[in-house]
Parts: C-alpha cells; structure tokens; sequence
C-alpha cells in the first residue's frame, strides 16, 4: 500500500514539475510540499533531472545527410525493381558462384563422358523395351489383324469378316429391327449368306477404271477401320468400337454412289442374288460425278471411345492407341501377336463368357447374352436417318427371315452385329 | 532532381507535377482525387521535355517550397510531385537524428537507422490521411523502428551472451564513484538512460529531450494518456535511482 501511495506520489510530483497538473492538483502537491521535505527533495531532484536530459548534447546538423538519403533511396527503388530472390548486391558473388559450379559441373560431364553416354544409352533402351513390352504384352490387341480388299468388299456387302485364315469366322451387321446393335460371338453359328470376291464384283457391275480406283480406296479404308475398331485382350476382354455397325450400310452406300444407274441395277441385283442384308434403291435421278456422291467416308483413326466388355460388366471407356505404330510392331512380330491373339480369342469364346446369365442387364441400356457356345452383346446406337434423307442414293435393309443359323454342325466362331433382332435369331 | 515551377499569376499557385516512372495511373488517379484546393490544376505530364515548354509559368522557387507547411508538402507529393519530399526530410532530419541518438547514443548507428525511417515514411507517406500531425507520424516510425532495432540487439546479446546492461549499470556506479569534479555529467546522464527499459526510455526522451507533450507522446507510442504518465513518472523514478550522487550534488 505504501509503494502504490509512493508511486502514485511520484507520478503526482512527476507532473507538477512538468506542469500538467490541474489548479486544485497542483495546490494540495505545494500544500504537501510545505509539510514534507522528502516530497520536497523529491521535486528538486526530478527537476534537476529535467534539466540535465534537457541540457543533454545534440548531434551536430549533417547537411549530407539528404545527399546520402536519396542514393538510399534509389539503391532501394532498384531492389523493388529487382526481381532476382537476392539483392543486388549480391550479383558478384552469386556470378562468380555460379561460373564455378558450371565448370565443375563440366569438368565432370567430360571427364566421365563414356560412362553417361553408356548410361544414357542403357536408359533409352530400357525405355523402348517398357515402350515395346506395354505395346505388344499390352492388355489389348487387334482382333482383325490385316483386313484386305477381298475381306472389306465382304464386311461391306455381307456385314460378315473371317476372324482367321480358315474363314470360319465372320463379321455381320443386319438392320431388320429399329433400335440398337448386337455383337455375338460364339461356336455353332453359321451364315447363310455367299461371299463375293471383287473379280466377281466387277464382272458383274462393271465399274469403270476411276469407279475402280474409288472404290479400292473405300474398300482400303474400311479395311483399316475395321482393323482398328474390334480389340480382344487378357483376362476375356473385348473391345468394340461402338460405331463399327454403321459402317456396313455407309459403305454400300459409298459404293452405290459411285456407280451409274445401269451399274447400281446391276450392283442391286448381286446383291439380291447373294441374300445380301441391303438393297439399294434411288431417290432421284439426277446425275453427277461419281466421286461427288460419296457421303461420309470413314475417317481413320476414328474415336478412341470403345465399348468394353468383360465377363462381369460392359461400360463405355477412352483408349488411346497408336494404332499405326501398333500394326507396325504386330508386323513385326507377327507370329508371336497372331499366337496370342489366337489364345485370347479361344479363351473368350471357350468358356468365360457363357456364364453369363441370359438377359442379364447392364448399365447404359446395353445387355449381354450368353448361349451354349457363343455371347452377345446388345448397343444401343443412333441411326443414319438423317444423313440417309440427304443422300440421292439410299441403302435399306433387305427383309430376311432368317440370316444366322446357331447350331450347325461345322463349330464355326461368328462375331455377328446386328440392329436388335429378335431374342430367337441370337439364342438358340 | 526534377525543377518545380510555379505560376502566381492571378493569385494562385500551379505547380507542375511530373508523374514519376514508377507510379501508376490508378494511383495518379487515387492522388488526384485526394488532392487539396491549394494544389492547381495544373496539367500533369511525366515528360521533361514539356516541362520546360511552360515558359509562361515561373520557374519553381525552392524557397516557396521550404515555407510550404508539412500539410501542403504531404499533398503536393500524394498529387504525384515526389520530389517535395526532399523539403519534409529536410525540415526533420535533425529531430529524427537526436530522437534516435537519444535512444541509442551510438553517432554511427543513428544515420543508417534515420534513412531507414525517412525510407519507410517515404513509402508510406501516400497513404497518409492528414489523422496526426506528420511529426508525430514520423516520430512514431522513429520509435517503431527503434524498438524493433532494441529487440534486433537484445536477440544478438542473448546469442552472443552478452549482459550489455548490467555491464553499463555497473560502469555507471563506477563513474558515479569518483570526485564529482571528475564527473562527465552528460555522459552519466546518457549511461542512465541505458539503464531504462525500451518503453520507459522512450517516453522520458519524448518528454525530456525532444518536449513533446504527454498527448502527443500518446500518439506517438500509440498507448494511453494514463500509460504515457505513468511510463514518463517510472522513468524518472529509475533515473533518479540510477543517477542518485549527481541528483544529491546538483
């Protein structure tokens, strides 16, 4: 009690002497000072001390002191200008710093030049074998290894394509319904459809030496669409590009557009002749150069989106494929990838897919079938139609009774796609 | 430094303002609209070349200028005349210098430290809004950054364990021992101010050297009235402990 009464005294007397205090206040400090002599002394004291820190030295006027402050100035406008992590100051050093680490840095370089090379060397091939062993033990591989003109020409009249060199294999498209395709594999199915060879096409339709040329690339690139369209991989997984149906009708189309009234009768009737799943028909009867009606060729490569189907699920996904430098390496080692595309193709059609229940739905309004001997898969896809209304030459389906005949005796492999046919045509 | 011109035809002033390299047109603007009466419409330019085709203006007198007060200087250099910083330097370099060579007592340590206030108020001195008077604004940098700078030393002794200030109390006692004719009395004096913490050595200087008021020292350390009383009462308390022979001998 008694420091805080001394403190507060302090204070009092700290302000009286410097004057601060009010009339009332500064009255009781002078009454208290006639009485007490330590209070007293205490005042002289702190106005001594207010004398002594007044009288306290001053620094002499600096008259450089403006000059120096503006070369601080602009020395600091430069660091706000810099935009180096250090301040310029520092460049010397750091240059000088830097110049040394180059030349060790160098020193070494040349110094074990053999030894980098060789390790440069040794990690570039390491990354080709990585790059050759995803490519060629890549989880996918073409079904369709080499679709030439002849196999085309099939596809694009028939909707059927041999899966190996034996032909019993085929590939189908069929639009007798109104929604969606079908993809089948399996044992036991065999079409009722006769193949026609291009000699045959051209004895027949006649087509003149530029409708040739025409149609040898049309044929050239949908072979390398359809090569690039169906992929099988381990584990029974399958890989269909989802617009692969269409290319069937579009190439009839195409094929159609570059002949000539008298030719395209005649194209009709082989097709007829042969049971073919399109007819062609005219919708007018104008005339043109032949190269300017065909519509819509098939672009190559297409889109990497692909159906995927496995023996659990079937989903839409991306997959980015160079398929030139793949081909290029199947060439390469084409007994090895033909060996395992073979093996793949077994397995899938062996055993993995029949346990798939019957009508068994999936995601995405797509369903899978599974039979005896064979699967199929059912895809919902938008049609032509309205690219067909703009085409003076419209390619339709061709009514059939029957086009697959599961269950005959030849144990054939038949991949058939076509446009939601009844459940009988596809299960036995 | 670029010259200032100044036109008093018809009573007014107009003083050319160069824009400076490094200011940008939204701040030209932001100053521009903060720009007090007295500060002319004068048409702004950053280059020199039509600085000089004013010919009809008379040339800029520096003398104008150092009688210009703080307020007027503050304006003309937020409009964008950066050089009038030059006169505001000038008018408190002195006061910036013995503020903090009171503080510090250290002559080579007190310019570098004085540039750096007149640096950092420099920078800030754009967003100045007229709220305090400049000195004390300019005092309350000094203060600020002499205790960071107190803080920086107390960090280094703690490192280098050094006990600088039980080191000058005991050469004070020692100093305060001899005849009193042998006395160096400022220099006592200076030793007792070393003595005291930062934030009663701060408030007895604003008070005692530099005569500031207890207001203004309040704004200048930014605390209470109250606080600055009883600070600037237990500085004096400690100084007279300190210095006790030299109070009795005076």
């Amino acid at each position: 009690m008694k420091k805080m009464n001394e403190q507060k005294l302090d204070a009092l007397l700290s302000q009286y002497v410097d004057g601060v205090l009010s009339e009332q206040e500064a009255q009781q400090v002078e009454s208290l000072l006639a009485v007490d002599t330590s209070a007293k002394q205490k005042v002289v004291e702190l106005k001594n001390l207010k004398r002594l820190l007044a009288l306290q030295p001053k620094l002499n006027p600096d008259i450089g002191f403006w000059t120096r402050f503006s070369v601080a100035m602009e020395e600091q406008k430069e660091e706000e200008h810099n935009l180096l992590p250090f301040p310029r100051k520092f460049i010397p050093a750091i240059t000088v710093m830097a110049t040394a680490i180059v030349v060790i840095i160098g020193t070494l370089v040349i110094q074990n030049r053999i030894q980098l090379k060789q390790f440069l060397s040794t990690k570039s091939q390491a990354v080709r074998e990585v790059y050759e062993k995803n490519i060629l033990q890549g989880s996918l591989l073409p079904l369709f290894s080499k679709v030439d003109k002849e196999h085309a020409l099939q596809f694009s009249l028939f909707g059927t394509l041999p899966l190996d060199d034996k032909s019993e294999t085929a590939f189908r498209v069929d639009e007798q319904s109104e929604k969606g395709y079908r993809i089948e594999v399996g044992n036991n199915l065999k079409s009722n459809t006769k193949s026609v060879t291009f000699d045959r096409f051209v004895a027949e339709v006649k087509p003149s030496v530029k409708q040739k040329k025409i149609i040898d690339s049309l044929l050239e690139l949908t072979g390398r669409r359809i090569e690039s369209s169906v992929l099988i991989g381990e584990n029974n997984t399958l890989a269909i590009a989802p617009d692969l149906p269409k290319l069937n009708r579009l190439m009839v189309t195409n094929i159609a557009s570059c002949l000539e009234p008298l030719q395209r009768v005649s194209f009709e009737r082989l097709l007829e002749a042969n049971n073919a799943p399109y007819k062609v028909t005219v919708k007018s009867v104008q005339t043109g150069k032949a190269g300017n009606y065909v519509q819509n060729i098939p672009k190559f490569p297409q889109g990497d989106r692909f159906v995927i189907i496995t023996p659990d699920t079937m989903m839409y996904s991306q997959i980015h494929i160079d398929f030139d430098s793949l081909k290029r390496q199947m060439e390469e080692n084409f007994a090895v990838v033909g060996v395992r595309r073979a093996a793949m193709l077994k397995k899938i059609i062996a055993r993995e897919f029949q346990r798939v229940p019957k009508n068994m739905h999936f995601p995405m309004t797509n369903q899978i079938f599974g039979g005896e001997e064979f699967f199929s898969v059912e895809i919902n896809a938008p049609g032509e139609e309205d690219n067909q209304q703009q085409m003076r030459v419209v390619v339709q389906p061709r009514f059939r009774k029957q086009i697959f005949t599961p269950g005959m005796p030849n144990h054939s492999t038949q991949m058939r796609i076509w446009k939601d046919t009844a459940s009988s045509d596809i299960t036995p | 430094m670029k010259s200032i011109e100044i036109d008093e035809r018809g009573g007014s002033v107009a003083i050319p303002i160069p824009r400076a390299d490094w200011q940008s047109e939204n701040e030209r603007f932001r100053i521009g609209v903060r720009a007090r009466s007295f500060v002319p419409s004068f048409p702004r330019t950053n280059d020199a070349d039509s600085m000089t085709n004013h010919q009809a203006l008379p040339k800029p007198n520096a003398e104008v200028l150092r009688k210009m007060d703080d307020e007027a200087l503050i304006t003309t250099f937020q409009s964008g005349d950066l050089d009038v910083y030059r006169y505001l330097v000038e008018r408190y370099q002195e006061r910036i210098r013995n503020l903090l060579f009171s503080i510090f007592r250290d002559r080579d340590f007190i310019d570098d430290l004085a540039q750096e206030v007149f640096i950092k108020a420099y920078q800030a001195l754009p967003h100045f809004r007229f709220e305090a008077s400049f000195y004390t604004w300019l005092y309350r940098i000094a203060v600020n950054k002499s205790r960071d700078e107190l803080r920086k030393k107390k960090t280094r002794r703690f490192f280098s364990f050094q006990t600088l200030d039980e080191g000058i109390e005991k050469e004070l006692n020692v100093r305060l021992s001899v005849q009193p004719e042998n006395r160096d009395t400022q220099e006592l004096v200076a030793m007792g101010l070393k003595t005291l913490p930062e934030k009663f050595r701060t408030a007895v200087v604003l008070k005692d050297i530099e005569g500031l008021s207890y207001e203004e020292i309040a704004e200048v350390m930014q605390c209470e009235l109250g606080t600055v009383k009883s600070r600037i009462s237990r500085a004096r308390a400690m100084l007279r402990k300190a210095l006790k022979p030299l109070m009795e001998e005076v």
